[in-house]
């Protein structure tokens, strides 16, 4: 009976995360353009994308956004999951705490503010300063999940090699970075994603021709009447499923479970 | 300084702390920089006179931060706190559920698990947009209705309090599976067949044995969906029709409509304010938690 | 504001000294007073000259949806220049960052009531009107508007109204002025706009005040009436209302005129009126930031702009009037300037100056009433 009670919940809870996107979908091929009803299907709104260049540049924008704020990200993230993962003391547990400031800072504050650091130092808005502001909010994300999976280690694993006598660094490069590996690209991809999604940000910290995906998206959800915005909304679900597939070639699914 | 290099690294060898410092100064001073500098900036900006084209004025006033503690404010203040505070018990309530589910999976686990995930990855903004065609009156679950014929008149979902309240369950819902989930996991199952063994039913060995060891993650995932819901504002926008006014919304409109930065950031001081609390909270959970306690 | 921060040095001896970590007293009260200081320049002065080569590149920032699909290509065929194209969705968002000192655009989009303060702050440069050979194709009512008198600062655009979009399938009579928002029929079945300045403006002219109403006995009243008409409404809804307009689940919406002809591209039931209280009327205006780096560019643009098949392309597919005059017959659906008769209940607004933060108190008030 309990059991039959969770299953439903369970169901009713996969459901409700699905569905939109399933509507989504079929909106994006739904001859009718305000999707109230099925006219036919069609790859219009598809062929449509096409023609949109300012997409195309959007999106390269992204990518490189994303992959440098990614590296930087996940490097300094490491490092200091590295600190902060292996001890218990009084003084992590604060910079732990303190992590979650960032986190938990509404975004338009985070934007304002470095849109004035970066006017007051005189940076150019423009790429780089989209790439640190990316950087920054998802620097504290990646030390979380690196740590996470430092403490669910097996330490015994690194005691053994030492008494085998291979030298710390040995150590810490054939057992300690191999076994952290799913933690470092568990980060890598959500510091990737996080990225990638990021509207507010990035709007108060692009310059000229350095508009990301969401700024496009985020006027098109708003404005446009047409199903196009659906067809590039559906683009991006299957990119990202692809992408998840594809990495789960590195980590078993459990791993992305626990460490996510 | 080869003698400064040698002592360097008997200093890392010799002191996991000297070590641990110079392992988190990289992430420590670019947090520094990018984040705690300007967030300082910003907070003194709470006590500056307003310009009235957005940014501040040289001089102090605390005009704004007396003007937090009106009434208006601290309704609005107080409604995003239950609002998220029902959401966050929501996705409870969905959530333990699914990670039970997906625990007890054998052959579907990794697809069922994937399928959680999958919306973790995909843009908040797109998943938001997509719940319009679910909800609204020419939506997915008025065809349905109808169609049954339950209902002759749509129901009117979109644009209410609760379509709010249904965005931010199930846009948030992944960030509290995945913790339960994992705590789920690492739950030792030779306790559970024990407490079988001693004849406890099977709620009496989940509120026993599993509630109280998943705990944890119950918490952690509690606080992801909690502080997020706190400060938004988009799916009060895209689903409440913006008539439903969160203290996100209001932060927002400081900067976006109202041009008054000063106030914005004594805004954002208050809600930074009530998450801290909430924060203090769960670390004091943390502490009594790792205590040995009695029973377990 | 940027004077103010020579006192620092070269910047990157700055952010030096920062990465060392050695941010001093000294530079940190540096720091603060170039984010707080600012003088802006004399406003009387005289444009700097735009003739001579253009330079390689032009970087516009304008509203969102609000040019015509090839403009930008063939303005780069034609004059050689690399243009760079983003977006906004409120001025606010533009004002930000051209006060923060976000840099680096050479053409804005802002509303009329924005432009005298943005000139006000220093921080737009007067045009060059001696290169601005299509000038006298404007509309004379846009150019002598109190925005900014004679087009000093600014380039009138194009024009809209605020007014009543509605299908007519699906209202029993057509609405005529703004109290069908308090029709208890179409309870649940009306939106007005998700912007302050637009709701208390509707029933400000609803009781007959102005949409620039600084007194705070009318401002109540107006509060009153936005409370009175909330329980009706579906939702506080802008330029998305459009879907919900072609799809029917909105029968009434308060709108601008531009978005509801696109919305009347979709579907022909759709009518538009402007309430016999009056309403709002707006112009959007191009102009260049004092910081602009390339300004004969920037010129070259207003000008290609200026040209009558240009802004008739550009007013037919974003639904709004152009205010140049000669364009108007080129268009397939012209949009006339605004006749005697509407412009006797149309209003242009105006920046409220220090009663902005009242308006926004009440505005406030009623979002979360």
């Amino acid at each position: 009976m309990t059991r039959r009670i969770v299953a439903v919940l369970a169901i009713l809870g996969y459901v409700s995360l699905h569905l939109p996107l399933l509507l989504l979908m079929l909106g994006s091929v739904n001859v009718s353009r305000s999707g109230a009803r099925w006219d036919g299907f069609t790859l219009e709104w598809y062929r449509r994308l096409l023609h949109r260049h300012d997409l195309l540049v959007a999106l390269r924008t992204s990518l490189i956004v994303g992959v440098v704020a990614t590296i930087v990200a996940t490097g300094l993230g490491t490092l200091a999951a590295l600190a902060l993962g292996r001890n218990r003391w009084r003084i992590t547990r604060a910079v732990e705490a303190l992590l979650l400031v960032p986190i938990v800072t509404p975004e338009v504050i985070a934007g304002i503010s470095l849109l004035i650091l970066f006017s007051a130092v005189g940076m150019h808005l423009g790429l780089l300063t989209v790439i640190i502001a990316h950087a920054t909010f998802c620097l504290p994300f990646t030390i979380l999940v690196v740590m996470a999976r430092l403490r669910g280690m097996d330490r015994s694993l690194e005691d053994a090699a030492l008494a085998l006598g291979a030298d710390e660094f040995t150590t810490f490069r054939r057992v300690t970075v191999p076994l952290l590996m799913p933690g470092i690209i568990a980060a890598a991809l959500l510091a990737f994603t996080l990225s990638f999604d990021d509207f507010i940000i990035t709007f108060f910290t692009a310059g000229p021709g350095t508009s990301t995906l969401p700024l496009v998206i985020y006027g098109m959800v708003r404005r446009t009447v047409e199903p196009t915005v659906n067809a590039l909304s559906a683009l991006l679900v299957i990119g990202t499923t692809v992408l998840l597939l594809v990495a789960q070639h590195w980590m078993t699914p459990e791993r992305v479970g626990t460490n996510a | 300084m080869t003698r400064f290099r040698t002592m360097l690294r008997d200093a890392l060898h010799r002191s996991p702390r000297f070590e641990a410092v110079v392992l988190l100064l990289p992430a420590g001073v670019w947090l520094a920089i990018f984040f705690a500098i300007p967030l300082g900036i910003v907070a003194t900006y709470a006590f500056r006179p307003r310009h009235i084209l957005g940014g501040v004025y040289p001089g102090w006033t605390t005009v704004h931060v007396v003007r937090l503690v009106e009434p208006l404010y601290l309704v609005v203040l107080q409604r995003s706190v239950l609002l998220s505070l029902v959401a966050t018990l929501l996705a409870l309530i969905v959530s333990y559920p699914i990670a039970l589910v997906i625990v007890r999976a054998t052959r579907w686990r990794a697809l069922l698990l994937f399928l959680v995930v999958l919306p973790f990855w995909t843009s908040f903004l797109v998943r938001t947009y997509a719940t319009i065609f679910l909800i609204r009156d020419t939506g997915l679950i008025n065809h349905l209705l109808q169609a049954v014929g339950v209902i002759r008149q749509p129901l009117r979902m979109l644009y209410t309090p609760g379509a709010v309240l249904f965005g931010l369950v199930t846009g948030f819902v992944p960030f509290m599976v995945l913790p339960i989930y994992a705590s789920l996991e690492k739950l030792d199952p030779a306790l559970l067949e024990a407490a079988e063994a001693l004849g406890a039913p099977e709620w009496r060995r989940f509120v026993r044995v599993t509630w109280p060891l998943t705990l944890p993650g119950v918490v952690a995932g509690s606080m992801l969906v909690f502080v997020p819901a706190l400060g938004s504002f988009l799916t009060s926008d895209l689903l409440g029709g913006a008539k439903v006014e969160l203290i996100g919304n209001l932060v927002q409109n400081q900067f976006t409509s109202a041009r008054n930065w000063p106030f914005g950031s004594a805004l954002s001081l208050l809600l930074l304010v009530v998450v801290m609390i909430g924060m203090l909270a769960r670390l004091r959970l943390d502490r009594t938690r790792t205590r040995p306690r009695r029973g377990t | 504001m940027r004077e103010g921060c020579r006192a620092l040095g070269s910047r990157r001896e700055f952010l030096r000294a920062c990465l060392q970590g050695g941010l001093s007293l000294g530079t940190a009260s540096a720091l603060w007073s170039c984010v707080t200081r600012r003088e802006p320049p004399p406003v009387d002065e005289r444009p700097r000259s735009a003739a001579g080569p253009l330079e390689h590149d032009l970087r516009i920032f304008n509203w969102s949806d609000y040019i015509a699909a090839d403009t930008i290509s063939r303005f780069e065929r034609e004059f050689g220049v690399r243009v760079t194209y983003d977006t906004y969705e409120s001025n606010e968002e533009m004002v930000a960052k051209l006060v923060a000192g976000g840099d680096g655009y050479d053409i804005v989009a802002p509303t009329g009531y924005l432009v005298p303060v943005l000139v006000e702050g220093g921080l737009l440069q007067p045009l060059d009107h001696a290169v601005l050979t299509n000038w006298a194709n404007l509309v004379p009512l846009f150019v002598d508007d109190e925005a900014d008198r004679g087009g000093r600062y600014a380039m009138p655009y194009q024009w809209g109204t605020t007014g009543l979009a509605y299908r007519r399938d699906l209202v029993a009579a057509s609405p005529r002025g703004w109290a069908v928002f308090a029709d208890p029929s179409l309870r649940g079945a009306v939106t007005m706009l998700d912007d302050g300045r637009e709701v208390l403006g509707a029933m400000l002219k609803w009781r007959g005040h102005s949409v620039n109403a600084v007194d705070p006995r009318q401002l109540e009243r107006a509060k009153e009436d936005a409370l009175l008409v909330k329980p009706n409404l579906r939702a506080y809804l802008s330029a998305t209302v459009k879907g919900q307009l072609i799809s029917g689940d909105v029968a009434v919406a308060q709108l601008w005129s531009g978005d509801t002809r696109q919305a009347q591209l979709e579907e022909e039931r759709i009518e538009y009126t402007v309430p016999a209280e009056g309403s709002v009327l707006f112009t959007d205006y191009l102009a260049v930031p004092r910081s602009a780096p390339n300004r004969r560019a920037a010129h070259a643009f207003l000008n290609y702009v200026l040209r009558p098949a240009v802004a008739a392309e550009i007013a037919e597919q974003t639904g709004y009037g152009p205010a140049n005059g000669a364009a108007i017959a080129l268009m397939p659906h012209p949009v006339e300037p605004p006749d005697e008769e509407l412009l006797r209940r149309v209003e242009f607004q105006r920046d409220l100056g220090p009663a902005t933060d009242l308006w926004d108190r009440l505005w406030t008030e009623v979002k979360a009433g």
